[in-house]
């Protein structure tokens, strides 16, 4: 942005309305469902959540793993596809912003499989890969390696003309013009692409767990269905959120790191 | 395209010719997929191309479930829509006002910000234990998902016009009413339809995650039922004929887009 940001102080009133919001939500939630206003059966109350998370960070039942367990093994097949589509898509976008016989090869390719959703591909997975660790990697990559691709693509489209043509002026080959002036230009896309990439991942990976698997947080919430368990259900949401509400602060740090110089 | 004035290169032009490699690169695509499935190099498990389309055209005469395929294709399609646009409606200006008024911004953000993180598809399971199976359950999911893009782009489509403009109007001796509809409004339109666009695409992958838990009808449900028969061509029809809708759809919106505001900047060629 242009403008430095000006720092005005909040007025109090801000503050309490946010905090009067967050306190109104969770009371609210407390006491529909402790006056029975809302059944049980149908919804957890906030303080029962509280008290199977802790229940669930040292015993493995019902669902057969303690906490920890599905969160790591959400993080692992989410982390495997995300640097699989980062990995793979970006090259990709960028060589097919610029090179005419990259994008020829490969954009009717990628416009088949861009507007499939990730998720319809988890039946074929099943075929293909069983529900071991591969299919959901696979799907969590299709899924993934679509906004990097159009992120790298769009980047590389944007960079300066007036430029290009001065390199090309000062006798630049191609391959030239693409390192030193395209993939720069590109940068601030592709970091972009990360957290989108990140999001679609996350949710893909819940699709992925909800449909077929075994551990993870997709299947702690289905099994919480499976099991009439609406604290279960809440529970595996929750930490869903959480994480990747966590993860993505972990790429915003990086990004900021690596862009430091970068962004103005 | 990017103009490529290099030296004319005497070794095949045709290479050159990008929409000649779009040709031969999707007819590349067919083959190698109609190799695969013929040596069933993945197992029984991939239909060949032809099957698939033969599978699609015997599905438009024969019921499935009490429904041809253009029924199930309604299906999904008339719940996109119902859940999309109760989305649109509410969400809207919900991140409008947020974006103009501080107070209401302060009220609703930090529940907003707790439900932000959570993908949509995790909602499913409590969805159904709130509504059941029927539609409700999926139009809420959608509902859900297409929310937090709607929202969020109209929010930041506000809050990130360059002040510059405001101060223009200001000096031409404007109130904050024509701030508001001179400037923010025309401005944050390009944001909010961009999240309209990702609305929709999330409502699509929304209703097929629901359809695939638990539906009797649908494009998912055709997906899944393809998985329990282990019908690949089924799978795989199923999954063409929602790339297309979704795709059609997605026109629809961009279509929408140029007719209410043809002032927004495009990048060429994606």
């Amino acid at each position: 942005m242009a403008y430095e940001e000006v720092k005005i102080k909040k007025p109090l009133l801000l503050k309490i309305l946010s905090l009067a919001s967050i306190t109104a939500f969770f009371g609210g939630w407390e006491l529909i469902v402790g006056t029975g206003l809302v059944p049980s059966t149908m919804l957890a109350a906030p303080s029962s959540v509280f008290q199977l998370f802790l229940v669930k960070l040292t015993d493995p039942n019902p669902d057969g793993s303690v906490l920890a367990a599905h969160v790591w093994m959400s993080i692992q097949e989410a982390g495997i596809g995300y640097l699989l589509s980062l990995l793979i898509g970006l090259p990709l976008g960028l060589f097919m912003g610029w090179f005419t016989v990259v994008r020829g090869v490969f954009r009717p390719i990628f416009e088949i499989i861009r507007p499939i959703p990730p998720i319809a591909w988890i039946p074929l997975c099943i075929f293909w890969f069983g529900i071991e660790l591969g299919g959901k990697v696979f799907i969590i990559w299709i899924g993934g390696v679509v906004p990097c691709v159009i992120n790298a693509w769009a980047g590389v489209k944007m960079t300066n003309p007036t430029l290009i043509q001065m390199a090309r002026t000062y006798g630049a080959t191609d391959w030239q013009i693409f390192q030193k002036l395209c993939i720069p230009s590109a940068l601030p896309m592709v970091f972009g692409a990360l957290q989108i990439t990140l999001a679609i991942c996350w949710t893909n990976l819940v699709a992925a767990e909800l449909l077929a698997s075994d551990s993870g947080l997709g299947f702690l919430i289905s099994m919480g269905r499976r099991l009439a368990l609406p604290e279960m259900v809440v529970l595996g949401m929750v930490t869903v959120g959480i994480v990747g509400a966590l993860i993505g602060l972990v790429i915003d740090v990086i990004e900021k790191r690596l862009l430091a110089g970068i962004r103005r | 395209m990017t103009a490529d004035p290099k030296k004319p290169f005497p070794i095949l032009p045709l290479i050159r010719n990008e929409f000649f490699l779009y040709v031969l690169s999707f007819v590349g695509f067919l083959f190698i997929w109609d190799w695969v499935a013929r040596e069933q190099i993945l197992g029984k498990s991939l239909a060949q191309p032809y099957d698939v389309v033969q599978e699609l055209t015997r599905l438009l005469s024969v019921k499935l479930a009490g429904k041809d395929l253009l029924g199930h294709i309604w299906d999904s399609t008339r719940r996109v829509f119902i859940g999309f646009a109760i989305a649109a409606v509410f969400a809207v200006p919900l991140g409008l006002l947020m974006a103009l008024n501080r107070y209401i911004n302060a009220l609703v953000k930090p529940v907003f910000d707790i439900f932000k993180p959570m993908p949509p598809i995790a909602w499913i399971s409590i969805a159904i234990l709130w509504f059941g199976i029927e539609e409700a359950s999926k139009i809420f999911i959608i509902l859900i998902g297409a929310f937090v893009p709607c929202l969020l782009n109209s929010y930041n489509g506000v809050r990130l016009i360059e002040p510059e403009l405001y101060d223009v109007v200001r000096m031409l001796g404007g109130k904050r009413r024509d701030e508001i509809f001179h400037v923010s409004f025309p401005a944050a339109f390009p944001a909010i339809f961009s999240g309209l666009q990702i609305s929709l695409s999330i409502a699509w992958t929304c209703v097929l995650a629901a359809e695939l838990v638990s539906s009797r009808s649908g494009l998912g449900w055709i997906i899944i039922q393809g998985m329990r028969l282990t019908k690949p061509e089924l799978v795989i029809g199923g999954m063409a004929i929602i790339a297309l809708v979704a795709w059609l759809t997605s026109l629809l919106v961009s279509g929408l887009e140029r007719l209410v505001c043809p002032w927004r900047r495009e990048i060429g060629g994606l």
